[in-house]
């Protein structure tokens, strides 16, 4: 089980993260966002196809690395991206449904339509296999007792920092504040001269680049898949009704603690040659947090029914 | 004349439809009626599973496929087959009708498991959950190989079901050039949505559906009224799962083998889709969207051809799902009742 403290760490801040995207996401718009996962993807994606060299044949598009394949530059280039891309979906797509009050199933519905749509765009044009970035490989070393090779430390520390930022940009910036504020009652923040659909924007922005460096770190410590915002997708939901959906330090705690579980849980006994099974006991978590305290650890008990 | 506007639309929708396989097809278009007719049949009955859930009680459930997966495992386990990678043969088992009834039944004794914890919550935790227990069954089925073969999946089985058919349908099917296996299990998947449809359309009209309404309106108002609230969603949800067991029944004997990759999520979003093209909440609407879908979806693999120059499988199966995927963002977004449906009877929004 302790061999797999370091994959626990690694996916538990993936999900972390992820899940405070999704549900500072949740909490502001009222979306439940099926699509996220193809957000996360698409970052992955991208930095690939800007970082990768062009015998490699992930992609079937010819090839051009106008970044020098600058691995570090690339992933800055996805995230932006990623940011603009929410913000096309959310001025494209999910402001004049709110403009004509389409109802939350419609809107449940419409994202379940778009991650089918964007996750076979991205099998179209990229091969089924899955690839890796132009990244040397590295040996596992002892830190402290925990296996990792040096990147994964250093993945370690940028996603901690990162999850940093995010608590203090949303606990003391106004914009941040803002964004709490329309999460918590969008009537009340509209009184007080908080312009919503401003706020609903940047939260579309801010919670999309946070999937797109989810999803890079993810490409950087796995690999990177077609579907495989699909397949953390699942990790998400469970760890932000974990933690409490729409709340974000709780969602942050959720998702750790999901994938800590989902790595832990192959080093159990009765585990052995049942490697896929791990997934399933971290949704099998989820349901049973839903049936002794629905609103999540952390949650308020207004949101559930 | 404004009564029967969907109805023409539908008539004329369906013979497009088959006028376009008919033109686009030269040689074998019976053997290819027959496969689309019962593939759109067995999805058109799983979608007549979640009109149940959706449509007349207004509840989210994004996991039929395992409801079908569990439903299929259950009854052709209980008959003759042939287990896993060695084909361990297992002759004795429960006579097929029996075997199904179990098999419904295993269905809806998974939707009470589902549901006792999530119906009291919001419908989008429902959503959400569904989903998830859908890939824990999945997996789960894929990882205990001993039980249930694993990724080498169930074989011959189908014998349990085609010593049923009488020699009419194979002679038909020799005259017409088609596979007599697949035109039977065709005519017996038509013949209980039939049934269904009669039964569900009796239900409906009793005070027990009327209530199921209720609750998908204002579940305040049902529970003010002295209603068990959750006791109806959790009958509806039972109700919708057996019949999404039986859907997947006929579609393990539609393929002929039984594997855990059939019940992947997507075969739930197809069904969704067939189910808002046809019309959420009314009674034929499922069956009819699942024959236009598939109608769409054959369409798509030329439209692949067109795109890429001898498209592979990879390629067919992403264009076929980049329409599905658009088929669902533009029907939910321009005509959310879809083709027989009624506006006033479609929840859209969870309070």
């Amino acid at each position: 089980m302790i061999e797999q403290l370091g994959n626990g760490l690694l996916l538990g801040l993936i999900v972390a993260i992820a899940s405070v995207s999704l549900s500072l996401l949740y909490g502001v718009t009222r979306i439940v966002n099926f699509a996220h996962g193809e957000i996360i993807a698409l970052g992955a994606v991208l930095a690939l196809f800007f970082s990768s060299s062009p015998s490699s044949n992930f992609l079937y598009l010819d090839r051009y690395s106008p970044l020098g394949s600058s691995f570090i530059v690339s992933s800055i280039v996805s995230i932006f991206l990623c940011g603009i891309f929410g913000a096309i979906l959310e001025l494209c797509l999910f402001r004049p449904l709110r403009r004509y009050n389409y109802g939350n199933v419609a809107v449940l519905v419409i994202t379940i339509g778009l991650s089918i749509f964007l996750r076979h765009v991205y099998l179209l044009f990229a091969s089924a296999r899955p690839a890796s970035y132009p990244l040397d490989l590295q040996k596992r070393q002892d830190y402290f007792g925990v296996q990792l090779t040096p990147r994964n430390v250093q993945v370690l520390i940028i996603g901690s920092l990162v999850m940093i930022l995010v608590g203090l940009f949303l606990s003391y910036t106004k914009t941040g504040k803002a964004m709490r504020a329309v999460r918590d009652s969008s009537e009340l923040a509209s009184v007080s001269g908080i312009n919503s659909d401003y706020i609903i924007t940047l939260t579309w922005i801010f919670s999309s680049m946070l999937a797109g460096f989810t999803g890079i770190i993810q490409g950087v410590i796995n690999n990177v898949r077609w579907n495989m915002g699909f397949l953390i997708l699942l990790l998400i939901f469970a760890g932000s009704i974990l933690g409490g959906i729409g709340t974000s330090f709780g969602a942050m705690f959720g998702g750790f603690i999901i994938g800590m579980l989902v790595q832990l849980s192959v080093g159990l006994s009765f585990m052995d040659g049942h490697t896929e099974a791990k997934n399933a006991i971290a949704l099998a978590l989820m349901i049973i947090i839903l049936l002794i305290r629905p609103q999540g650890i952390f949650g308020s008990k207004e949101r559930i029914s | 004349m404004k009564k029967y506007k969907k109805y023409v639309v539908a008539a004329a929708l369906l013979i497009i439809s088959f006028g376009y396989i008919f033109i686009s097809n030269e040689t074998g278009v019976a053997r290819i009626f027959v496969n689309l007719l019962t593939f759109a049949g067995i999805y058109g009955l799983a979608a007549i599973g979640i009109n149940v859930h959706f449509g007349w009680t207004g509840l989210l459930n994004f996991g039929h496929a395992a409801f079908m997966g569990i439903g299929a495992y259950t009854t052709i386990l209980l008959i003759p087959h042939a287990l896993g990678r060695e084909g361990v043969v297992v002759e004795n088992g429960l006579p097929l009708p029996l075997a199904v009834i179990l098999g419904m039944l295993a269905a809806a004794l998974l939707g009470l498991l589902l549901g006792l914890p999530t119906l009291r919550l919001r419908g989008d935790y429902l959503a959400i959950v569904t989903i998830a227990a859908a890939e824990i069954f999945r997996l789960l089925i894929r990882d205990f190989e001993d039980i249930t073969g694993g990724v080498y999946g169930v074989i011959q089985f189908s014998d349990s079901l085609q010593n049923m058919r009488p020699n009419f349908i194979t002679n038909l099917a020799t005259s017409i050039d088609v596979s007599s296996s697949q035109l039977w299990v065709g005519i017996i998947t038509w013949t209980l949505i039939i049934c269904v449809l009669i039964i569900l359309s009796r239900l409906q009209k009793s005070p027990w559906g009327r209530a199921l309404r209720a609750v998908r309106e204002d579940e305040d108002a049902v529970r003010a009224l002295g209603k068990n609230a959750v006791w109806l969603k959790l009958q509806s949800f039972m109700l919708g799962a057996s019949i999404g067991g039986l859907s997947g029944i006929l579609l393990a004997f539609n393929y002929g083998t039984l594997q855990s990759s059939t019940f992947v999520p997507v075969l739930t979003f197809y069904i969704w889709a067939a189910l808002i093209l046809g019309g959420v909440g009314s009674l034929g609407g499922p069956a009819l969207g699942a024959v236009i879908f598939w109608v769409i979806i054959s369409g798509t693999d030329s439209l692949a051809e067109f795109f890429f120059d001898n498209a592979n499988g990879q390629q067919l199966a992403g264009v076929r799902f980049v329409f599905v995927g658009i088929l669902i963002m533009f029907t939910m977004i321009f005509t959310p009742s879809g083709i027989l449906g009624k506006k006033e009877e479609l929840l859209l929004e969870i309070k």
